[in-house]
């Protein structure tokens, strides 16, 4: 039960450069085309609300890992309620992931579709990506902590440039009316991205292979923080450069580059844009896809999760096309369901957990001295 | 575990002849562990019959007509025969100081214990108690003398053959820095080594690979800086090695990988002692192999196979941007090609308008997509390199003219080709060739033509994915236990002044970390130059 199925150290930086591309990862593609529809003028402040349910997610899987080092969630599960009880929450856990991802390699091929590759089958684009994705997985944790410190920087800085070179056509006075209708507005925006900031509740599974556990706190609300600086900072400047309209656009970032050329030469950098974002999404679903395999075999009590890397992911891959008929359902499915799903397992579910957990390590310490 | 047993038993016989020869440690790395598979050995010990012991080893070297057996008398007394291999040994020596000597009649004591003592003027005598170890002598060059009564014989210090010269190093050339390479001479390159680091901290371990060939292998590190853990991986690697015959470290490079299946290299082979010695320093270990001059140099990373020697003898602002060039040119010679076939095929929108047109109007006749031009243009001009390397020189210099002038001019006239295409084949292949290490500049070059394909089916998006498997890859790839990628990922921030720069020495305080708790403080810090401040 206690074996260890991953044996790979990451360390603290790595752990959080993985939490950043968890979430920033296909987030970047689509924002603040949902937030824009409630925020208005006022959607640059809804990351900030949002980033606080990051942190509640951080704040539970460390409160866990404290109570159970060298578990993950699904282990834990098992040992806070009794094996049956355990077991069936988890199954349900593993299911949203397996969900989570599907879908979200649709949301990625339908964007490529969408803006580089037109004709291409979005099947090709998302067995590619599952492909490369397990490729990482059946390499172990290690792997992919060291790509991301090869690519989250490099992500960072595409970002920073391209916010760098759309700063002349931003106008400033966009800004206002700031909070016209009170902090209502705002608030009703961050329904949506608190869904992908808890999704840092994925910690869970990279804890235990942490070299240095006692940095985790510091370095995950670094992440979380880092996180909503990048959507702040994302969500202004499309503010700045559209308006409160934003929500008319699928990509607004994206149809945002459009704006940059300079000296006609360096223009239509679109195309690079996408290519470079594939690298975040990358980290995301081998990330999220690794942790389905190991919670699948720790949920399973299997000696290795390597033999479940690929049947895994085809699975992905059938609820990625099968479960999505086009990509309108897509868009309504994560404005309308995936909030309140994601609050119920990322938010409302861990806190629960740690609250029975705390509970009964207290009962248990307590136990026989009041005895 | 009969490893072990046959380990103790080399080291009883030849093993601890040769450590005694060559190294200056000794303790643990020679040993002979092929000895039971030898075969045509006996390992009988010799007897006191002088006779029978000429008559077994004539047996072993039955038709070998390049070693020679001289009878003669001791003193004009004793029965006694000298063995030596011809081109291996000193005659001359052996003539004037030794056979000169013994065959004098005018000695008074004729024991050969006092002969030695007084009258032979060789610094170098070994025992020899076993036909085994006569063998291990005399393939050695040293000539071994067997006397009536005597059941050991002895082994002669007078090795010598002919050898290269020290030469410069012809594939690692340099404009400032040492001008000598290795040979294939073992003893000659480890005293190079010796020559350049003068301290008894470098050992140098000796141990023979190779059934048959009974190749010289020696290991060499500075005790104190070196990790252990990876030093005796590398022992521990090379002594697994079951092989008949080694005939360049290539065979013992693909012995001991970690990833067997890796186009990339996870050793560093140089031809350099001054190269191998910095690979010393930095706490590396350095193996030598008898019969070529390429030393191996061990853990290595992908970083410093990008780095050149003589990196570290120009002045440091110049190789900083040399290493940013170099850089960006290894990216350009595996992406160029896939990046032109991608553009130009998907996202013609990225090119700017008039560029555009330029390469739509010289595109206009060629009749293939670009893919196919790429790929096409790719593989001739791999086929013409190798064609020039392996060509005798003369001939080498047509290939080029036919190459240049068919390639370059007559396709583009005839519009089979492009001339952006050619353009961009010629930038490629300039580009690999500012890879430092040759062998790297190979593995960049042959994924080109998967990252072809990928670009030619899914554009800058394929591109991307295929990017994304080589950087897994390299995530995952270790070399002795050091990851491949390090120190960039692993991130070592303190590192990075050897990676992303090259620090002037003044700056370069510690080593990287080739293990944690080593010594890592290369000098003292606080030592950059200015004028003289007095104290105050």
């Amino acid at each position: 039960m206690t074996a260890m199925l991953e044996k790979g150290k990451i360390s603290a930086v790595q752990m959080s450069f993985l939490l950043y591309a968890i979430v920033i990862g296909t987030v970047i593609i689509s924002v603040p085309a949902t937030i824009g529809k409630h925020a208005k003028n006022d959607l640059w402040l809804s990351p900030i609300w949002a980033s606080l349910f990051g942190m509640i997610a951080v704040g539970v899987s460390i409160g866990l890992h404290r109570m159970f080092p060298r578990l993950t969630l699904i282990q834990s599960l098992s040992r806070i309620f009794g094996r049956i009880p355990g077991k069936l929450l988890g199954l349900a856990y593993l299911v949203f992931y397996l969900i989570l991802n599907g879908h979200g390699i649709r949301l990625y091929a339908d964007f490529i579709v969408g803006t580089a590759l037109p004709s291409t089958p979005i099947l090709v684009l998302m067995a590619t990506m599952i492909f490369v994705a397990s490729v990482a997985v059946y390499g172990g944790i290690e792997g992919i902590g060291r790509s991301s410190q090869v690519i989250v920087p490099l992500y960072v800085l595409t970002f920073l440039i391209i916010v760098l070179l759309l700063l002349p056509d931003a106008k400033p006075n966009r800004l206002f009316p700031m909070l016209e209708n009170g902090i209502v507005p705002s608030l009703k925006g961050a329904v949506t991205p608190q869904g992908w900031f808890a999704e840092t509740l994925l910690l869970s599974f990279i804890l235990p292979c942490l070299s240095d556990s006692k940095k985790a706190m510091k370095w995950g609300l670094a992440a979380v923080l880092a996180v909503m600086t990048t959507l702040v900072l994302a969500n202004l400047i499309i503010l700045l450069l559209y308006g409160n309209n934003v929500s008319r656009y699928v990509y607004p970032l994206l149809s945002a580059t459009r704006y940059i050329s300079y000296a006609e030469f360096f223009e239509n950098v679109e195309a690079a844009l996408v290519a470079i974002w594939v690298l975040g999404n990358f980290i995301k679903f081998s990330i999220i896809q690794y942790a389905v395999v190991l919670g699948t075999a720790q949920w399973l009590e299997l000696a290795d999760y390597r033999p479940l890397v690929w049947p895994i992911g085809f699975v992905m891959l059938l609820i990625g096309f099968w479960s999505l008929p086009n990509q309108m359902v897509l868009t309504q499915y994560s404005s309308t369901v995936f909030p309140y799903y994601s609050l119920l397992f990322q938010t409302i579910l861990p806190l629960f957990i740690l609250f029975v957990a705390f509970l009964r390590i207290r009962a248990s310490r307590g136990g026989p001295t009041s005895g | 575990m009969p490893r072990v047993c046959m380990i103790r038993q080399g080291v009883r016989g030849m093993g601890g002849f040769f450590r005694k020869s060559s190294g200056t440690n000794g303790n643990r790395g020679s040993e002979d562990r092929n000895a039971g598979t030898k075969g045509n050995v006996p390992a009988s010990s010799l007897s006191s019959d002088h006779d029978a012991n000429v008559e077994q080893l004539r047996q072993i070297y039955a038709n070998c007509a390049d070693v020679v057996f001289r009878p003669f008398l001791i003193g004009g007394v004793t029965k006694a025969t000298v063995i030596y291999i011809e081109g291996l040994t000193s005659v001359k020596d052996l003539n004037e100081n030794f056979l000169g000597v013994l065959m004098d009649p005018s000695a008074e004591d004729l024991s050969i214990q006092s002969l030695l003592e007084s009258k032979v003027r060789i610094s170098k005598v070994e025992k020899v108690k076993s036909c085994e170890d006569c063998v291990a002598a005399l393939s050695s060059g040293y000539p071994v003398l067997l006397a009536e009564g005597q059941s050991d014989g002895m082994a002669l210090g007078l090795s010598a053959w002919d050898k290269r010269q020290i030469e410069e190093p012809s594939a690692e050339a340099s404009v400032r820095g040492p001008r000598e390479g290795f040979t294939e001479t073992i003893g000659v390159s480890v005293s190079q080594l010796r020559r350049i680091l003068k301290t008894p901290a470098l050992k140098i371990e000796a141990l023979k690979i190779g059934s048959l060939s009974r190749t010289q292998v020696m290991i060499a590190y500075l005790e104190g800086i070196v990790d252990k853990t990876v030093l005796d991986e590398v022992r521990e690697r090379l002594k697994r090695i079951r092989i008949d015959g080694i005939l360049e470290s290539s065979y013992l490079e693909e012995m001991i990988e970690d990833a067997p299946y890796s186009p990339f290299p996870q050793v560093k082979t140089t031809e350099r002692p001054d190269t191998a010695c910095s690979g010393l320093l930095e706490g590396r270990v350095v193996v030598l192999t008898e019969g070529t001059p390429f030393a191996m140099v061990v853990p290595t990373t992908l970083f410093s196979l990008l780095q050149s020697q003589e990196d570290y003898y120009q002045h440091y602002i110049v190789s900083t941007a040399i290493r940013w060039l170099r850089y960006l040119f290894v990216a350009l010679s595996l992406l160029l090609p896939s990046l032109y076939v991608a553009v130009l095929t998907f996202h013609q929108e990225m090119v700017p308008t008039s560029l555009l047109i330029t390469m739509a109007a010289s595109r206009e006749s060629v009749p293939f997509p670009a893919l196919v031009e790429a790929l096409l243009m790719e593989v001739t001009f791999e086929v013409l390199r190798e064609a020039g390397v392996r060509l005798p020189k003369q001939v080498g210099a047509a290939v080029s003219i036919v190459g240049a002038l068919v390639i370059g001019q007559a396709a583009v006239q005839a519009g089979i080709v492009s001339a952006p295409m050619v353009i961009v084949v010629a930038i490629t292949g300039i580009a690999s060739f500012m890879v430092p290490r040759y062998v790297v500049g190979l593995a960049i070059r042959m994924l080109r033509f998967p990252m072809m394909l990928l670009a030619g089916s899914l554009g800058l998006l394929g591109i991307m994915l295929g990017l994304i498997l080589i950087l897994i890859h390299l995530s995952n790839l270790r070399s002795f236990g050091v990851p491949y990628l390090s120190p960039v990922a692993p991130l070592k921030p303190g590192e990075l002044k050897d990676v992303a720069i090259r620090a002037p020495w003044w700056a370069m305080d510690t080593r990287p970390h080739m293990s944690e708790n080593d010594r890592l403080v290369r000098q003292p810090p606080g030592q950059r130059p200015g004028p003289h401040r007095k104290k105050q």
